[in-house]
C-alpha cells in the first residue's frame, strides 16, 4: 500500500472519531423536532399555481365581440400565475367526446392571481367554438388545464420596444401583454399592428381604446374597407417601417396565410433585432380517406378505437371519449408524448421531438397522423 | 391488475434503476410516475432549433469501454449501456474567482491533474499525491461497505482500511489541512464543491475525495441526446423485463398493517396490493403526507435531517459557435471566493448569489446544435428557503433578475458577450423543480452532506434507517446523497435489497 495517512489529526482520537459516527447521527436524528412534518412548502404553493394541473371552471359571461368571436370569462377554483401571452387548455365532454382545445388568455395575469377570474377569446372556427357558440351558458360548467406556451416577453432577448402584429383573434395574447403593462407585470413599450378586414371585426376595441397611449401605441390596419383614421392594406414591412423604432423585436400572432405574408416582407424591415410568432393547433390533412384501427394502452386498458387518416391521433382519442393528455396541439409541447408499438404514421409540419424520442420510437400524437393500423401507449390525462 | 409484489413510486434515476433491479430478481413490479416523463430531472425539452439538457452536466463514474466506471458496470449488470450513445467530456473543469486571481483549467486524468496543478501551484505535488491515495483507499472501503449492505465491523475497517478510517469523520478542510496542501491547490482541487451542496468545512473529506477520484480517474461522460436518452433506456429496459411503467399517475398514500407495507393508493383512488415499496421521492413527503401513523422516531429523525440546495438554471441557445462567443471551455465553476463557507452564505440569498456551475455542450459535443449555434446552461444552488419569501406577482421579474445577474457573471469573468446572441432562453427556478418532481422548496440536491449526516454515517446505518418494513427509499435523498451516479447506485442498493427482503419473506 502506498501512503500511510500519519498525521493524524487528533492523534489516536481519529479512530474514535470513526467509531462515533453511528451513535453521532442516532443522536442528531433523535433530537429533531417532534412537531408534525410540513405537509406544505411556500415554494411548492407557488409552483401550484404557476403549472395548475385540471381543475374545475365556471363559465360566468359570455359577451359578443364581434360576429364571430365572443368572449367567455370563467371562474377558476384555484388562483392562476400566468405570463401574458400564454395560453390555456379548455376542455369538456360533448357526447361522447372529450374536447381539449387550447386557448389564449385575453385578460390580464393580476385577475386569475387576485380573483381566479380568466377571459379567453374564442373565435367560431370549429367543433368545440362551434359547440361554445351554440350551447354554452352562464353556469355551466369546464375544466381547464394550464397555463402554458412561450410566447412572451423575454426581457433578456427582447427590445425594450415591441411591435406587435395581430390578426384577427391573433389580438388575444397581445390583450393580456396590454393589460400586464398597465399593471406593471411587464415592462416594455408596444406598438400594435392589428389587421382587420373591417372596422366591425375589430375585436375588443372598447379595451384597446381604452389603453394608456404613452405605454402601448394601438393603430388599426383594415384590408378591405376605406375609413379615416386608420391604416389600410396589409401588415407590410413598408408599413412597419412606418411604425419602427431604431430597435424592436417583434411579435406575430394571426392567420397562417397572414403569417406567411409577414414572413417575406422580414427581409425589408428596417431595425428589427427579433422575431417570435406563436404556432396554430393543427388540424385535418388533405388525404384520401381512409380509417385504420388505433388500439390505445393507457396504464393497464386497452381501448380500440377508429382512427381515420386525415385527423391526428388525438383527435381520434377524443372522439371515442379517451382522457388523454394534450396541450399545445402543435407538437412542441410534449404533454401528448406516447410510445409507439407499432404502425405507420407522418407528422404534421416539423418534427419537434426530441432526438431519443425518435430513436426509442415515441411520437405526440397531437401532429401524428395514421398510415396503418396502429398501437400506442398513452399516458392519462392528469 | 390490481396487484404487484413491488410499487416504486418516481421514474427518477434512483426508481427506474431500482425498478430494473426488482425485475431482475423477480418481482412483478410496477412503476407510477406522476410527470408524463420518465427520469425526474434526468431530461430534456426542445425550444427553436435547440434541444437543452435538463440538469446534467457531466456523468461521474462512467468511464470508458477499457477504464470502467461503476456507473457503467452498473449499467452493463443492467443491460442498458449499449442503448445510449456516450460521450467523453474533455476535461476536467475551470475555476474562475476573480476577485482571487484565480483561473485555472484543470483536466482528467491522475498525472495530468497532477503536473498541471504542480504548474499553477509549484511544490503542491506532494500533497495531490497523497491526496489520490487517500481517495483511492477510500473507494476502495466505501465499496466494501455498500457490498455488505452497511453492517461492517469496525476492527475489519481499522485493519483493512486504516486511512479511511481515520480521515472517515474529517471535513475535506480538516484533511487538506493535515496533508499539507498549499492554499492555493486547495482552492483549485476544492472547485467541486458545489456538486455536493456542503461547505468544505462541514463537508465529508471521504465523500468529497472519492467524487473527485471517480471524475479525474474515470474521465465524465454524456449521453449524445441528453440524459433524456438514458431515462428512455432505463424505461425500456424496465418494459423488456415485464415491468409495467404509468405516466402522469402520482402515488398519493403508502397503505401499511401491523406487518408493515401493505399497499400503495394512486391519485385517482386506485388501490394497488403490494408488501414492498421503494419510494423515490424525500422521506419529508413520504412521512409527511403519504404515511398515517408515523412513528415520533420516523417524525424526529425527518425534521433532524436539512436540506440541500434549491435549484436554479438558466438554458440559453445562442446564434454565434462557441469560438465566435470565445468560450474555451466545456465546464466553468464562478465563485466568488474560495473561502466555501462564506460562499455558502452568499448563496443563502437570491440578493448575493452569483455562484454559477456552466457548461457549454458544443465544447463536449460540437453537434449537439446547428452550426454556428451554441448551447451552455448554468446552474446555481440556493441554501435557504428564499424563494419560499418571493410573493406570485413578482415571481417572473425575480426569474428574470436571477438569469440577468447569471449572464452579467459570466461575460465579466471570462470577457464573452453573450446578451446580443441569444436566440432562445428557458429558466427553471426552485418552483420549476418543485412542479417537475415535487420536491419539496425546489431542492435539487436531497438533504444536505452536513458532517453528521454525510456519506459515511448513511452507508453504515442503512439498516437503522430501514424503519418500516416494506419501505425502502432510492434516489437524491436516500443513502449515497445526491447527483445522477449517486442516484443510480442508490437504485441499485434499495432494489437488490428489496429483492433480499422479498425472497426472505421479510
Ligand atoms: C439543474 C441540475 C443540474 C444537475 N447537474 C448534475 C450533474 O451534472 N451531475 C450529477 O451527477 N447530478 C446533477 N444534478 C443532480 C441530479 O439530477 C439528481 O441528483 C438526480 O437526478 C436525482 O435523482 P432521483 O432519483 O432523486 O430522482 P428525481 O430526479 O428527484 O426524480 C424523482 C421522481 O419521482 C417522481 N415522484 C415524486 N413523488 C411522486 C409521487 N408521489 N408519485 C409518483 N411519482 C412521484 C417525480 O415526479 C420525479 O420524476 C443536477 C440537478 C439539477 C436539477
Ligand atoms: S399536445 Fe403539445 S406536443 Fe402534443
Amino acid at each position: 500500500m502506498g501512503y500511510k495517512f500519519k498525521k493524524q489529526i487528533f492523534g489516536w482520537m481519529d479512530l474514535l472519531r470513526f467509531k462515533k459516527l453511528v451513535p453521532n447521527r442516532e443522536k442528531h436524528l433523535s433530537e429533531g423536532s417532534e412537531k408534525p412534518l410540513p405537509t406544505s412548502y411556500k415554494v411548492n404553493e407557488v409552483a401550484a399555481i404557476l403549472h395548475l394541473g385540471l381543475q374545475k371552471a365556471t363559465l360566468t359571461a359570455i359577451k359578443e365581440e364581434t360576429k364571430d368571436t365572443k368572449a367567455y370569462t370563467f371562474e377558476l377554483s384555484l388562483p392562476m400565475l400566468f405570463r401574458a401571452g400564454q395560453y390555456v387548455t379548455l376542455r369538456k365532454k360533448i357526447g361522447d367526446s372529450l374536447v381539449n382545445r387550447p386557448y389564449g388568455v385575453a385578460s390580464s395575469p393580476l385577475e386569475s392571481l387576485h380573483n381566479k377570474s380568466l377571459t379567453l377569446m374564442i373565435k367560431k372556427a370549429g367543433f368545440f367554438s362551434d359547440y361554445l357558440f351554440d350551447n354554452a351558458k352562464v353556469g355551466d360548467e369546464f375544466e381547464i388545464v394550464g397555463p402554458s406556451g412561450f410566447f412572451y416577453y423575454e426581457p433578456l432577448t427582447d427590445r425594450k420596444e415591441v411591435i406587435a402584429v395581430a390578426g384577427g383573434s391573433g389580438i388575444t395574447p397581445f390583450l393580456a401583454m396590454a393589460k400586464a403593462i398597465v399593471e406593471g407585470q411587464e415592462d416594455f413599450h408596444m406598438t400594435l399592428l392589428y389587421g382587420a378586414n373591417k372596422e366591425e371585426e375589430i375585436i375588443a376595441k372598447d379595451e384597446l381604446d381604452k389603453l394608456p397611449q404613452d405605454k402601448i401605441k394601438v393603430v388599426y390596419v383594415l384590408a378591405n374597407e376605406e375609413k379615416k383614421g386608420y391604416e389600410h392594406g396589409f401588415i407590410s414591412a413598408e408599413l412597419i417601417n412606418k411604425y419602427a423604432p431604431e430597435s424592436y423585436t417583434l411579435m406575430f400572432c394571426g392567420s397562417d396565410g397572414m403569417g406567411k405574408f409577414l414572413n417575406g416582407e422580414l427581409k425589408k424591415l428596417k431595425g428589427l433585432h427579433n422575431f417570435k410568432s406563436e404556432k396554430n393547433a393543427v388540424g385535418m390533412r388533405d388525404v384520401k380517406p381512409a380509417t385504420y384501427k388505433l388500439t390505445v394502452h393507457i396504464n393497464d386498458q386497452v381501448y380500440e378505437v377508429k382512427a381515420s387518416n386525415n385527423e391526428t391521433l388525438l383527435v381520434s382519442m377524443e372522439r371515442a371519449g379517451l382522457s388523454v393528455p394534450s396541450s399545445c396541439r402543435a407538437g412542441g409541447c410534449g404533454f401528448c408524448h406516447s410510445k409507439l408499438v407499432s404502425g405507420k404514421f407522418s407528422i404534421a409540419g416539423a418534427d419537434k421531438r426530441r432526438l431519443a424520442d425518435v430513436k426509442f420510437g415515441y411520437i405526440h400524437p397531437c401532429v401524428t397522423y395514421p398510415d396503418s393500423d396502429m398501437e400506442i401507449i398513452v399516458p392519462q390525462a392528469k | 391488475m390490481n396487484q404487484y409484489d413491488a410499487v416504486v413510486i418516481g421514474a427518477g434515476n434512483g426508481g427506474l434503476v431500482a425498478a430494473i433491479r426488482l425485475l431482475q430478481g423477480g418481482l412483478k413490479t410496477l412503476v407510477v410516475e406522476k410527470h408524463n416523463l420518465p427520469g425526474g430531472f434526468a431530461t430534456s425539452f426542445r425550444r427553436g432549433r435547440f434541444e437543452f439538457e435538463a440538469s446534467l452536466h457531466e456523468l461521474n463514474d462512467f468511464g470508458t469501454e477499457d477504464n470502467k466506471g461503476d456507473v457503467r458496470v452498473l449499467f452493463d449488470e443492467l443491460g442498458v449501456t449499449d442503448k445510449i450513445e456516450w460521450l467523453q467530456i474533455p476535461e476536467a473543469y475551470r475555476v474562475i474567482v476573480k476577485s482571487e486571481n484565480l483561473d485555472a483549467v484543470m483536466p482528467f486524468g491522475k498525472q495530468a491533474f497532477i503536473d498541471q496543478m504542480e504548474k499553477y501551484v509549484p511544490g503542491s505535488k506532494k500533497s495531490i499525491q497523497h491526496f489520490f491515495e487517500l481517495a483511492e483507499e477510500i473507494r476502495t472501503a466505501q465499496a466494501y461497505t455498500n457490498k455488505a449492505g452497511g453492517k461492517v465491523e469496525s476492527s475489519y475497517m481499522v485493519k483493512n482500511f486504516p486511512n479511511y478510517v481515520k480521515t472517515g469523520s474529517y471535513s475535506v478542510n480538516e484533511v487538506l489541512d493535515a496533508l499539507k496542501m498549499p492554499k492555493k491547490a486547495k482552492d483549485i482541487l476544492n472547485a467541486y464543491w458545489c456538486y455536493l451542496g456542503a461547505d468544505c468545512d462541514t463537508l465529508s473529506f471521504t465523500h468529497y475525495a472519492s467524487m473527485v477520484l471517480r471524475y479525474i480517474t474515470k474521465g465524465a461522460a454524456m449521453p449524445k441526446m441528453r440524459s433524456h436518452e438514458i431515462s428512455l433506456a432505463l424505461v425500456e429496459r424496465i418494459r423488456e423485463l415485464g415491468g409495467d411503467i404509468w405516466f402522469n399517475v402520482a402515488a398519493e398514500k403508502i397503505l401499511t398493517d401491523k406487518n408493515g407495507v401493505s399497499g400503495v393508493v394512486l391519485a385517482d383512488g386506485r388501490e394497488i396490493k403490494t408488501k414492498y415499496v421503494i419510494a423515490n421521492c424525500a422521506p419529508h413527503l413520504v412521512f409527511g403526507k403519504m404515511l398515517d401513523n408515523v412513528s415520533l422516531k420516523d417524525i424526529k429523525a425527518t425534521n433532524a435531517r436539512k436540506f440541500a440546495g434549491r435549484g436554479f438554471s438558466m438554458f440559453l441557445g445562442l446564434n454565434k459557435s462557441c469560438d465566435e462567443l470565445g468560450i474555451t471551455n466545456h465546464n466553468y465553476f464562478l465563485y466568488d471566493t474560495m473561502d466555501t463557507a462564506k460562499q455558502y452564505e452568499l448563496m443563502k440569498k437570491i440578493d448575493t448569489n452569483y455562484a454559477q456551475a456552466t457548461v457549454c455542450l458544443n465544447r463536449a459535443y460540437p453537434e449537439c446544435s446547428p452550426k454556428g449555434t451554441t448551447i451552455m446552461y448554468f446552474t446555481t444552488l440556493y441554501m435557504s428557503d428564499d424563494w419560499g419569501n418571493v410573493k406570485p406577482e413578482d415571481y417572473f421579474k425575480v426569474k428574470d433578475k436571477v438569469a440577468k445577474m447569471m449572464i452579467e457573471r459570466f461575460e465579466k469573468d471570462t470577457g464573452c458577450n453573450l446578451r446580443d446572441h441569444i436566440e432562445e432562453i428557458s429558466i427553471a427556478t426552485p418552483m420549476t423543480y418543485a412542479h417537475y418532481c415535487g420536491h419539496p422548496e425546489g431542492v435539487i440536491y436531497g438533504y444536505e452532506s452536513q458532517y453528521w449526516d454525510g456519506l459515511n454515517p448513511r452507508l453504515l446505518m442503512m439498516a437503522q434507517d430501514h424503519t418500516i418494513r416494506g419501505l425502502r427509499f432510492a434516489g437524491g435523498y436516500s443513502m449515497r446523497l445526491s447527483g445522477y451516479s449517486s442516484a443510480y447506485f442508490s437504485g441499485d442498493i434499495t432494489g437488490r435489497q428489496t429483492v433480499g427482503d422479498f425472497k426472505r419473506g421479510e
